[in-house]
């Protein structure tokens, strides 16, 4: 009885809702990118990284995608990743996309709202800013500017 | 073709007013033992068997209702809440025979009838047509669960009942100290709460019987996630005139009543939602009332009604009366525990896969349940017994009353917008 | 108190320290309680019990904590106002899809919706000190057992007949008179009657004890444990694995994985019953009224390429049903139950052909997808790629073509055409597979010169595919249920053993032609006396069943 008990009232303090905070730990996920190959959150530890959610049918998300691709070039080389989770569209689509604005972060597709609801999303754009510890640091909702990125970015990896 | 439902109406009617005069007897019983020539016991006993006999052929003519209606319906008549509020008084009685015979109690009858009768005259007050079922409610193990919730509630019920006379018998109307006077004042407070619900069922048979109407519509907004307008136009039919009109309405059509053409007040904003103004009205409505009867009573008896009553349960033993209501009650319980808890977890699983889903109805059910629990748990304790004890009993028939109409009416009612009637 | 009871009875038995009644012979131990003359304590036969210790350590302290009755009460009672408070306002759980619930708290129900969130009410039965109470009435139930059953078992099983004379005549029912004859004999009659009466009788010369359904003592302690296990079997949803509770909503012919599992449900349509016309009473005929929702329900298991995200994993049917409200589709301990349905009209897929207009022939036809379309299409000759595709079609503020959502409620498909006649890199051609979306966006207009050469459209509405509702299913997993089940029905037994049967013993000697008889029940002594009475009228000793009341004598 106090072994189930304990363990009853220990998860009820974990699961105080499912939505992330800045504080914790994202998920972990397993996504195709574009060219098929698949990658797992795992691989990006070590360096601090921006994990953006996005899709061709929300417009803020559109429209932040050229800042995000040029702060990505902006701070790759002082080890920032940028990774954008397309919001179960089909492929072709996420192509489309992205050739036209030219982004070279990596895309992965999550399928069937997955990965999406595993992260509690209510809102899209939703951009995760993780350190290099994997701790999520800061979590937006709605379009970002290149300061926007750039302050947060910058406080990302001063605390590398 | 034999028209049941024609039948079973009938029957209600027959039933009603064969209860009225098994109460008339027993009142007899109760008061003719004090001016009666005979001596007390026998008098009693005799007019207590004759309401005896007259509360059997009401029940008789009660269980015509129940099986014209369920003959005419294709389905036994549980499925709203007429039908539920009826198939309770049917098992009150037969609860009320059961202890009865167990214990042979001639004056149990005086306050059980009363009961009963009050019970069918507010199930009377709530649509009674016939519906068909809809998917989820056609399964055995409903009609199961609610059958025997009913049968457990009836026993609380008269467990009440036994309370509420050892109540009256046991507090002392002569005494002026601080006790005293709080005993005295929750005792004729439960008599006052018992007028008010007459009340509200002469108010509401007396306008209906007058045809009175009043009618309300109020237009909400709403915007959805996309950005879409909806108006949305609600309307109420008042039965009562409006001291109360809805929150944010306009008038449609309104008969007068007393030199009155329009609604007095309106409804206070967070009561949102047509039916609530209704509802608040009607409570309105019945406190009115209620507290004119009340005067009227008093007026009459010239003293508080539980005082009056008093002397005439001077004879009655209160050990007999205690257990009596704790047997009711400990009868009731498993009855209880078996249909509104486990019956309507089977139900639940198979219709929903949920046994639990703490929505108010069920939570209300547990907490019936938890209740009568501390209660027998409580009388194994010598303090507890006895008028303690009976208080608890009341106050858990409250509880009861709650979880079967509060529920329904001021829970789901507070947040109702229109459609939910 | 002196240090060392003296726990020796008169009668000879050593009793352990803590004992109210003599175990052998009932004698009261306490001097003040043997020099009293009020009705004994008959709890658990005064047997002396762990809670009653004298000088209680830590653990004896948490047990005399959770063994108290008073305790148990106080537990029950804050269980059930807490219960209360959680139906003030509808819960966090009652809402599938709640975005922003200290919001919409606030808003619905203005301050006292604030407070009510801000105190975690709206989540009172997930809450830490919810559960909390319910693992105390756990331990409360199994301390206060464990507590009393073994000295109650002790108490019953040693029984002795021959009784002191006060512990019989302080009993709850009491008769002492005169008998006339032989004492023995008139023992050996009584024995008889009470037998008769299902009693079971033991005598010991004059001396006689009758009994009658002991098993009624256990019965609390029978529907402890079954609410003991029912609560473990609720708590133990918590254990990974043995609880799920997830939503699918599909469309007609739509394959979607069950979250967290290797399983993916199919659905082959949902239809609606509704009565028919002789079904429905006189004043309802000609309207509409549900009678049966229905899924044609397909489940899959996942052999291969389940979790490699890269590939399509490769399905194996498993189980089909048709799913109806109370009749789910059932494997392995998962149950997909009809939850809900929307109508939401949509194109699922449509077989158009190409027409070639320059020769009037059409090619095809061609299966096209709303979701997840392949990439090439073949009719006749003719090659279709598909280059993009726009589940709900629509411009940008600078009018460029962009989809408004996910769904397919306006699809759109831009093919690039190649094949005989055509020049090398494709013609592209925009298509509406719905005539209205093809109109209102001009799709002859867009496509310029290719509408002249070509036409894509469906030959008949044997070609589409449509999906008028979205069935939702409820998928759960729970394994905790047969337990649910099983304590249940252990308490039904141990309330039905403990309240429709009472306890009831008899005890009786006979001293120098004087019956002194004392007996108890633990519950509805009112029975007991009219028992006794009659056993007594049948002896021909006849007494009114009142006046064996020996509790009247104290105030």
């Amino acid at each position: 009885m106090l072994l189930v008990g304990g363990y009853a009232v220990g998860r009820s303090f974990a699961s105080s809702g499912d939505v992330l905070r800045p504080g914790d730990k994202p998920p972990s996920f397993r996504l195709a990118d574009l060219r098929g190959e698949a990658h797992s959150l795992e691989e990006y530890a070590g360096n601090p990284l921006i994990l953006n959610f996005w899709g061709t049918f929300c417009p803020p998300c559109r429209e932040e995608m050229p800042a995000l691709q040029q702060q990505y070039e902006a701070w790759k080389d002082q080890g920032l990743q940028v990774v954008g989770i397309n919001l179960s569209e089909d492929k072709h689509r996420a192509e489309n996309f992205i050739r036209r604005i030219g982004v070279s972060f990596p895309i992965l597709l999550d399928t069937d709202r997955r990965t999406e609801r595993a992260f509690g999303l209510r809102e899209y754009p939703t951009t995760y800013f993780i350190d290099a510890g994997g701790v999520i640091r800061q979590i937006v909702s709605g379009p970002l500017t290149i300061e926007d990125i750039d302050e947060r970015v910058k406080s990302l990896l001063g605390k590398v | 073709m034999i028209d049941w439902l024609q039948i079973s109406s009938n029957a209600v009617i027959v039933a009603f007013l064969l209860y009225c005069l098994s109460f008339i007897a027993y009142a007899v019983a109760v008061a003719g033992s004090r001016f009666s020539n005979r001596e007390p016991e026998t008098h009693r006993k005799k007019w207590g068997n004759v309401g005896l006999w007259l509360a059997a052929l009401g029940w008789t003519a009660h269980l015509v209702y129940f099986f014209a209606r369920w003959a005419g319906a294709g389905h036994p008549p549980v499925s709203n809440l007429y039908e539920f509020l009826m198939a309770l008084s049917v098992a009150v009685m037969l609860a009320f025979f059961v202890i009865r015979f167990a214990y042979r109690h001639p004056l149990l009858g005086a306050f059980a009838l009363p009961l009963t009768i009050i019970m069918v005259a507010y199930a009377s007050v709530f649509p009674s047509e016939v519906q068909p079922l809809v998917p989820a409610l056609s399964s055995i193990w409903l009609r199961l669960h609610v059958t025997l919730a009913v049968l457990g509630e009836a026993f609380f019920a008269v467990g009440f009942t036994a309370a509420l006379i050892l109540i009256l018998r046991f507090t002392d109307f002569s005494r002026t100290d601080k006790a005293g006077r709080r005993a005295r004042f929750w005792a004729e407070f439960t008599l006052v709460v018992i007028v008010i619900v007459v009340g509200f069922l002469v108010a509401v048979f007396g306008f209906r019987a007058a045809g009175y109407q009043a009618e309300f519509r109020q237009e909400t907004v709403t915007v959805d996630q996309r950005g879409n307008v909806i108006e949305q136009e609600n309307r109420v039919v008042y039965g009562l005139p409006p001291i109360f009109k809805p929150y944010n309405s306009e008038t449609v059509s309104m008969d007068p009543f007393l030199g009155m053409t329009e609604p007095l007040f309106e409804t206070p904003s967070w009561m949102n939602g047509v039916n609530a103004g209704r509802k608040w009205n009607t409570v309105v409505w019945s406190v009115i009332v209620g507290l004119l009867l009340y005067g009227l009573l008093r007026l009459l008896v010239r003293k508080p009604l539980g005082k009056a009553i008093h002397p005439y349960l001077e004879g009655i033993d209160p050990d007999d009366l205690d257990e009596i209501s704790y047997r009711a009650i400990a009868i009731g319980f498993p009855i209880f525990t078996l249909g509104a808890l486990i019956f309507a977890m089977i139900w639940a699983q198979i219709a929903w896969s949920r046994f639990w889903g703490w929505d108010p109805k069920e939570v209300w059910a547990l907490i019936t349940w938890l209740y009568y629990s501390a209660y027998l748990h409580l009388r194994l304790s010598r303090g507890w017994q006895g008028i303690r004890s009976a208080w608890l009993a009341a106050i858990g028939f409250l509880v009861v009353m709650f979880t079967l109409i509060g529920v329904n009416l001021l829970i789901a009612g507070l947040h109702s917008y229109a459609g939910v009637s | 108190m002196a240090l060392i009871q003296n726990t020796k009875c008169e009668c000879g038995h050593q009793n352990p320290p803590g004992t109210v009644l003599c175990e052998a012979c009932g004698k009261p131990l306490d001097e003040e309680l043997a020099a009293s003359d009020s009705v004994l304590e008959m709890r658990y036969d005064g047997m002396a019990r762990r809670s009653q210790k004298s000088r209680p350590n830590p653990i004896d302290r948490v047990w005399n904590f959770f063994s108290s009755v008073k305790v148990a009460v106080w537990l029950i009672i804050t269980t059930l106002v807490a219960a209360s408070l959680g139906t003030i306002f509808p819960q966090e759980s009652a809402f599938v899809n709640l975005t922003d619930p200290a919001g919409y708290y606030r808003e619905t129900y203005g301050t006292a919706g604030a407070i009510y969130y801000a105190l975690g009410l709206s989540r009172t039965y997930e809450s830490w000190w919810f559960i909390t109470l319910l693992v105390m009435i756990g331990a409360s139930l199994v301390i206060c057992s464990l507590d009393r059953v073994l000295p109650l078992y002790r108490a019953l099983t040693r029984q002795q007949v021959r009784k002191h004379l006060q512990f019989i005549t302080r009993q709850q029912v009491v008769y002492v008179g005169p008998i006339e004859g032989d004492p023995g004999a008139w023992t050996v009659k009584f024995a008889e009657i009470l037998r008769r009466r299902r009693f079971k009788v033991r005598t010991d010369g004059t001396a006689l004890l009758a009994e009658k359904n002991r098993f009624s003592r256990w019965g609390p302690y029978v529907l402890h444990i079954g609410l003991i296990v029912f609560l473990l079997a609720v708590l133990s949803r918590g254990i990974p694995g043995w609880y799920m509770d997830e939503y699918v909503g599909l469309d007609d012919g739509e394959l979607e994985q069950i979250p967290q599992t290797k399983y993916f449900v199919k659905s082959l349509g949902f239809s609606i019953e509704l009565y028919s016309d002789e079904e429905m009473p006189e004043h309802l005929k000609g309207e509409l009224r549900p009678k049966q929702f229905i899924t044609k329900a397909v489940l899959y298991e996942c052999v291969a390429w389940c979790d490699d995200v890269t590939r399509q994993p490769e399905l194996r049917e498993v189980a089909s049903h048709d799913i109806r409200v109370n009749s789910p589709l059932s494997y392995r301990g998962l149950r997909l139950y009809q939850y809900d349905f929307a109508e939401s009209p949509r194109l699922i897929s449509v077989r158009p052909v190409l027409v070639d207009k320059r020769t009037g022939e059409s090619y095809g036809p061609f299966e096209l997808p709303m979701r997840h379309p392949p990439l090439t299409y073949s009719a006749g000759p003719f090659t279709l790629e598909l280059r993009d595709s726009f589940p709900e079609f629509g411009l940008d503020e600078n009018g460029e073509p962009v989809t408004l959502s996910r769904e397919p409620n306006a699809p759109a498909f831009v093919f690039v055409i190649k094949g005989p006649g055509l020049p090398e890199e494709g013609v592209p051609y925009l298509y509406f597979p719905r005539e209205a979306d093809r109109q209102r966006f001009g799709q002859d207009r867009i496509n310029g010169e290719a509408a002249e050469l070509f036409e894509i459209r469906v030959q008949s509405m044997e070609d589409v595919e449509f999906s008028t509702y979205t069935s939702y299913l409820n998928v759960r997993v729970d394994r905790g249920m047969p337990y649910v089940w099983t304590g249940a029905a252990i308490c039904m037994i141990g309330l039905l053993m403990g309240i429709y049967w009472n306890h009831r013993r008899i005890w009786l000697r006979i001293d120098d032609g004087v019956l002194s008889l004392g007996a108890h029940t633990n519950k509805n002594t009112f029975g007991l006396r009219a028992e006794v009475a009659a056993a007594l009228a049948k002896a021909g000793i006849v007494v009114e069943a009142k006046s064996l009341d020996n509790r009247r004598k104290e105030t």
